[in-house]
């Protein structure tokens, strides 16, 4: 029974594995919507402070400032993680994830989508 | 003095409460939340199957006191095999998990997330895990390899339940990771330094060997130093290294104690089934050898009721064993179960033995190239009321005379079996 078990289970885990990447060929690869009109909006280092909660969670990364709230449950890490740094200039923890390296090249990609405005310190 | 037994129900329920108890732990520990439904799910298959496979790693000692409290060694290897595959499938589901959470977002961020191309070493070292569990696995199950190359690639397994950990490591998460670490090092240390390289075992020295068949011969074994505890019917793990022209394998085999001498020197039966063994049928006195157990035995809870006995081959080893320590203690019918009269072990002391001790029946059967008909040959359920039944013998003798037995009334309580399967 345990063999039939590996042989079945292997077989489904490859026919998925082959179903994302076929997925991935079809759909075409996300690009970073355009900003939205407020995106230019100047934030500042207090406004950027009163977001510094899960419920409401902004970060300034690199100059702009993005509204993470709706990505929260679905950063890799552990929430307390990046929880710190809702409310802050988070630059250097994006650049080396506070170990020495830096986010992937999706998560450069997925980044826009949240921008909300210039950071204005 | 014998080591102190946990209560039969603890015994029972060791392996079963281990097996919840760790990958549950694990998972409690380890429990995301606020996250997304599908990757919460993803991280606890990855906890749940990491702790299986600690789980697995830990039925894999070959310690009697230990092997003791689980209820065996049998049942502990019947559970690594268990755990080790369902721990398998849990980390197939986990990067599967973290991939389809990702489809909310694009199917090409899903591909993203699953690839080890975009993913750098922490996925890449997932993967090669993954793909080495795989690989071993597959031969695990190969029944075509030699027993020497098929046990250094399930210890290849080894390597990846390492990747898996140096996967934890590289993706920086904050449970602390090097207790898992230092506790799986702990394990497969010492099953490599106790149970492979021979620290738990007991120095003995080949001081008789008897052929009993073309393809068998018993060996007597004389302690060198403190002998073991064990009683006839236990099975122990026995390697034989050099001697007078001879060099063994070296490797541990399990074999049948047949009887214990003066209470020290130990007599098993030996059939060739593979290289290593075949090269015993040739061995001088004056081997070196060394042992670990006791372990299991099939007599491990015998009662003085009316007893059947199903021996297929060199299963009949334990019954010898036990018919050598004294008469039947109640009326016993011993069927023995062998191809030809040539390959019957012990067949004129059994006879001896049968016409000394009229409570014990000798039923012969040589069952030539062809299957035993059990049915015919097994008692009907009428004979077999309030009956213990101990069966020894190949898997598939075993599998089909348990089969044949509850049909006809046998309690599972009734039957008693070893089946010589350590693969």
């Amino acid at each position: 029974m345990m063999q039939r078990l590996f042989l079945t289970s292997t077989a489904v885990f490859w026919l998925a594995v082959l179903g994302f990447w076929i997925g991935s060929l079809s759909a075409p690869i996300a690009q970073p919507p355009a900003a939205p009109s407020v995106a230019d909006r100047s934030i500042s280092t207090a406004e950027l402070a009163q977001h510094a909660t899960p419920q409401s969670c902004w970060m300034a990364i690199n100059g702009a400032v993005y509204d993470i709230t709706g990505y929260l449950p679905d950063h890799p890490s552990r929430p307390q993680i990046i929880e710190v740094w809702c409310g802050k200039e988070a630059s250097d923890a994006y650049a080396t994830k506070t170990r020495g390296r830096p986010h992937s090249h999706e998560a450069d990609q997925l980044l826009p989508k949240y921008r909300i405005g210039r950071f204005a310190p | 003095m014998a080591p102190r037994r946990l209560p039969g129900l603890l015994r029972r329920l060791s392996i079963p409460l281990l097996t919840l108890a760790v990958p549950l732990g694990f998972a409690w520990w380890a429990f995301p939340s606020e996250l997304a439904p599908l990757r919460a799910a993803g991280i606890v298959a990855g906890w749940l199957g990491g702790g299986l496979l600690m789980v697995s790693l830990l039925l894999m000692l070959r310690e009697p006191r230990l092997a003791d409290w689980l209820g065996g060694l049998e049942r502990m290897y019947r559970w690594h095999h268990t755990t080790g595959v369902l721990a398998y499938v849990l980390l197939l589901i986990h990067p599967l998990a973290l991939a389809a959470n990702g489809l909310a977002t694009s199917p090409s961020f899903a591909w993203q997330t699953l690839s080890a191309f975009d993913g750098g070493w922490p996925v890449w070292t997932g993967w090669l895990g993954l793909v080495v569990l795989m690989v071993g696995l597959a031969t695990a199950f190969s029944k075509k390899l030699s027993y020497g190359v098929w046990r250094w690639l399930h210890a290849g397994l080894a390597i990846g339940v390492l990747l898996g950990l140096i996967h934890l490591v590289l993706l920086g998460i904050d449970e602390p990771v090097l207790p898992i670490i230092a506790v799986v090092a702990l394990i497969v240390g010492w099953r490599a330094l106790r149970g492979d390289l021979g620290l738990a075992a007991r120095p003995y020295i080949v001081a008789e060997v008897q052929p009993l068949t073309e393809q068998s011969v018993e060996i007597a074994l004389r302690p060198l130093g403190q002998p073991l505890n064990v009683t006839p019917g236990q099975f122990l793990l026995v390697a034989f290294y050099r001697g007078p022209n001879y060099r063994g394998c070296g490797e541990f085999h399990p074999f049948t104690v047949s009887s214990v001498e003066h209470g020290d020197v130990l007599r098993i039966a030996v059939k060739a089934l593979g290289d290593c063994t075949r090269q015993m049928l040739t061995m001088p006195r004056g081997v070196a050898a060394r042992i670990i157990g006791g372990f299991d035995s099939v007599f491990a809870h015998h009662r003085a009721a009316p007893q059947l006995w199903v021996a297929g081959g060199i299963g009949i080893t334990p019954f010898i064993g036990l018919l050598r320590a004294g008469p039947v203690p109640a009326p016993t019918t011993l069927l023995y179960l062998y191809r030809h009269e040539a390959d019957a072990a012990f067949l004129d002391e059994l006879k001896a033995c049968a016409a000394a001790d009229r409570r014990l029946t000798l039923q012969l059967e040589a069952t030539g190239d062809a299957l035993p008909d059990l049915k015919r040959l097994l008692p009907q359920a009428g004979q077999l009321i309030g009956v213990e039944c101990y069966l020894c013998g190949p898997p598939g003798l075993i599998k089909g005379a348990r089969s044949v037995l509850r049909r006809r009334g046998v309690t599972a309580r009734q039957l008693h079996s070893e089946k010589y399967e350590f693969r």
